[in-house]
């Protein structure tokens, strides 16, 4: 009896070391990738941080001399403020905005395959391309948005050229994309038991008070994932600036977001430890957001805890 | 209960009141459609604009202007005083209408009018000071690069009135023939020329065929190193169990967290002791290592809705793991495979922030970073940069509207699982 259990046992144990020999042969492309390309990086990233390297005579390390002048460096707080200002309006306009034409387009009409289709469209366009039709939207004297604002009476600003206005032509261009998003937030409309409507119907809810009640904490879920991600992606705005300002960040610094200046250091100034302190930096801004978000996620309701 | 009683006649009807609403919902989404869609459709008008007009105000959404004979054929006073004549530009005389010594009203007689005042005389508002032949005879230059001038002449032989005419413009009148005010001469059409023009650029070294070339080549290997490795790996975390796998997976999603830039300066610098700087290699290679997290995910989602049996009954069948991947699996996981080459040849072919560092000769740029080098050239000339984005993201609109069933269901897969 006892010998029985151990051959199996043993074959068991010889079974699955072939087993996980397998599983890692398979994940090795993935494990190299991240020693060389993510792992490694961040370590060394973080190592350059504390040193001095211009590429050309070798490294110094400088302790926290890199950080002490980032914290006395005004391109460095301009920076962050820029990132700052475009992502709390443009994630919080983007996650309304794209909830609400996923509303629109949950509807039962013949023609909504047609309109999601232009709705999503944008979102494929990103890139230097529609930064540029932006750039000619924006236009302050034969722009089609200061034309379409004269109509209404109201005189455009300079928008790309003004200091003012920069930021946020930025973030209504942002706003054209939000229909990559929106298909998300779809798939979590579609994703809605209809038990939960009908339910509400007979408890007498109107329209509004079935989209608070059913449909918004159901979608919590989704909007916690979005915005998690949303937040990540705004802090790295760099393309459309870098495009729209010929990689200036101007006019006067109030496009220079964190990206761009790290960019710049980088590789315009080969200031590489100083660049690596600064990205530390964005990531530990990112890191921090998101633990603050998973900390406040109260907001976010679960079906799961109802079966508990 | 009251609140609902008190509802009569027009709003009683509940189906009606949902019927309305959906009505203005249907408006309201078609407006925002309508919005949405006006920067592409600008674009495109834009791109096939003269550079004159496409500084017109109110703007102009058809590509198609008139060329119609205006001017005034006679110039009347302004004001009261006495006629002062002097020379002007080309021939050109400025009579000017002097009272108490100040200047109340100035009227320019071109070379070709014929003065009805003389110096001294003294003149009253809405007296007639000169009057321009209402008609000429058109004269129609054609230049051998396609564009044509048209000059309007009166009879003594004086151009009345001149013309650019850009390419594709479509006359409505012959040589010779006899020109009144008002008269439509001419249709200026679609400028397709811009295209050319924008295509083999004369302020850049490059055209964009090369653009176009190495674009290529770099998305279409990104895509084969993606969809290799990210199968490979997908099916090693779907499939497999072995210690430390799902500390793994978890890392390998909270990876999708880590900026980039983090690892921008350090891989930077390993690619250019390898050499690799002002290649493809930065851009191919690395997709060959994992094919980036958000690609695995997916597909091991999709792997794992595929039942076990299949590759227990496959593995009796005397498969190896890699038969089981290549011959049983992936064939079922198509509709995901798809969906992740169309978001790599999407990323690929908008990537701005690789190709900018990596690529250094003009020779070897991509078309994004090639479209923004054009955008530094030709700062001003915006049916120029109209076309060249229309041609950057032509491909992109023509994969999305054959694919873009993938497009909607791949997001709505790795969104809601996420």
């Amino acid at each position: 009896m006892a010998y029985k259990t151990k051959k199996i046992k043993k074959s068991r144990i010889k079974m699955s070391t072939h087993e996980a020999i397998w599983g890692y042969i398979f994940l090795s492309p993935w494990i190299l990738g991240m020693i060389f390309f993510t792992g490694g990086p961040i370590i060394a990233s973080l190592i350059l941080a504390f040193c001095r390297w211009d590429l050309i005579t070798p490294p110094e390390l400088v302790g926290l001399d890199n950080f002490i002048k980032i914290m006395s460096d005004p391109k460095f707080w301009k920076s962050l403020y820029n990132t700052f200002y475009y992502t709390i309006f443009a994630v919080p306009l983007g996650i309304i905005g794209s909830i609400i034409v996923a509303l629109l387009m949950n509807q039962k009409w013949r023609s909504v395959r047609l309109l999601r289709t232009i709705y999503y469209l944008p979102s494929v366009t990103a890139g230097v391309a529609s930064a540029i039709i932006w750039m000619w939207l924006f236009n302050p004297d034969f722009g089609l948005i200061n034309y379409f604002l004269g109509k209404l009476g109201i005189k455009g600003p300079l928008w790309l050229a003004s200091e003012e206005w920069s930021k946020p032509a930025l973030i209504i261009m942002s706003l054209w994309g939000v229909g990559g998003n929106m298909i998300i937030y779809l798939a979590g409309l579609q994703g809605v038991p209809s038990q939960l409507y009908e339910a509400a119907e007979i408890d007498g809810a109107n329209l509004f008070q079935k989209f608070i009640n059913v449909t918004l904490p159901m979608l919590t879920p989704v909007i916690f994932f979005n915005l998690i991600m949303s937040i990540v992606w705004s802090f790295q705005i760099f393309t459309q600036v870098y495009v729209m300002t010929q990689g200036q960040g101007g006019p006067a610094d109030s496009t220079l977001v964190l990206v761009l200046y790290i960019y710049q250091k980088a590789f315009k100034f080969h200031q590489m430890g100083y660049a690596s302190a600064l990205s530390w930096i964005l990531f530990i801004i990112i890191l921090i957001a998101t633990l603050i978000q998973f900390k406040f996620s109260k907001w976010v309701y679960y079906e799961g805890e109802l079966k508990k | 209960m009251a609140y609902t009683s008190k509802q009569t006649g027009f709003w009683a009807s509940k189906k009606r009141q949902e019927r309305i609403i959906s009505l203005i919902l249907f408006i309201i989404a078609w407006l925002g459609a309508c919005i949405f869609v006006v920067p592409l459709v600008w674009m495109i008008s834009t791109s096939l604009k003269t550079p004159t007009d496409i500084f017109t105000i109110p703007p102009k959404w058809i590509p198609i202007s008139k060329i119609i004979v205006n001017y005034d054929t006679k110039l009347i006073a302004k004001g009261s005083g006495i006629a002062k004549i002097s020379k002007g530009e080309e021939g050109a005389r400025i009579v000017d209408i002097i009272k108490e010594g100040k200047i109340v009203s100035s009227v320019v007689v071109p070379i070709v009018g014929e003065l009805y005042v003389k110096n001294k005389d003294v003149i009253k508002t809405g007296d007639l000071v000169a009057q321009i032949p209402s008609s000429g005879t058109a004269k129609i230059i054609k230049n051998p690069d396609g564009t044509s001038i048209i000059k309007i002449l009166s009879k003594s032989g004086y151009t009345i009135n001149e013309y650019n005419l850009p390419r594709g413009t479509k006359f409505y009148i012959k040589d010779g023939d006899t020109v009144r005010v008002g008269q439509h001469i001419a249709t200026i059409m679609p400028q397709w020329h811009n295209y050319v023009e924008a295509w083999a650029p004369k302020a850049l070294n490059e055209t964009f065929n090369t653009y176009l070339l190495n674009t290529i080549i770099i998305t279409a290997s990104a895509i084969i190193g993606v969809l290799l490795s990210s199968t490979f790996v997908a099916y090693g975390f779907a499939r497999f169990r072995f210690p430390l796998r799902d500390l793994l997976f978890l890392l390998m999603i909270s990876t999708m967290m880590i900026p980039v830039q983090v690892t921008m300066i350090p891989t930077f610098i390993l690619f250019k002791y390898l050499g690799w700087i002002d290649s493809f290699k930065p851009l191919i290679i690395p997709t060959f290592f994992g094919g980036g997290a958000f690609n695995i995910f997916l597909i091991r989602q999709f792997f794992m809705t595929i039942p076990y049996e299949l590759d227990d009954a496959a593995k009796i069948d005397g498969c190896n793991y890699f038969q089981i991947l290549y011959i049983i699996l992936l064939p079922l996981v198509k509709p995901a495979l798809i969906t992740v080459a169309i978001f790599g040849f999407v990323y690929n072919w908008n990537d701005f922030l690789n190709p900018l560092i990596y690529l250094n000769s003009s020779s070897k740029y991509t078309l994004a970073l090639g479209l923004q080098t054009f955008t530094t050239m030709y700062g001003s000339y915006y049916h120029l940069m109209m076309a060249a984005s229309t041609i950057v993201l032509l491909p992109v609109l023509i994969i999305f509207f054959l694919g873009q069933r993938y497009f909607i269901e791949g997001v709505a897969t790795s969104g809601l699982k996420g």
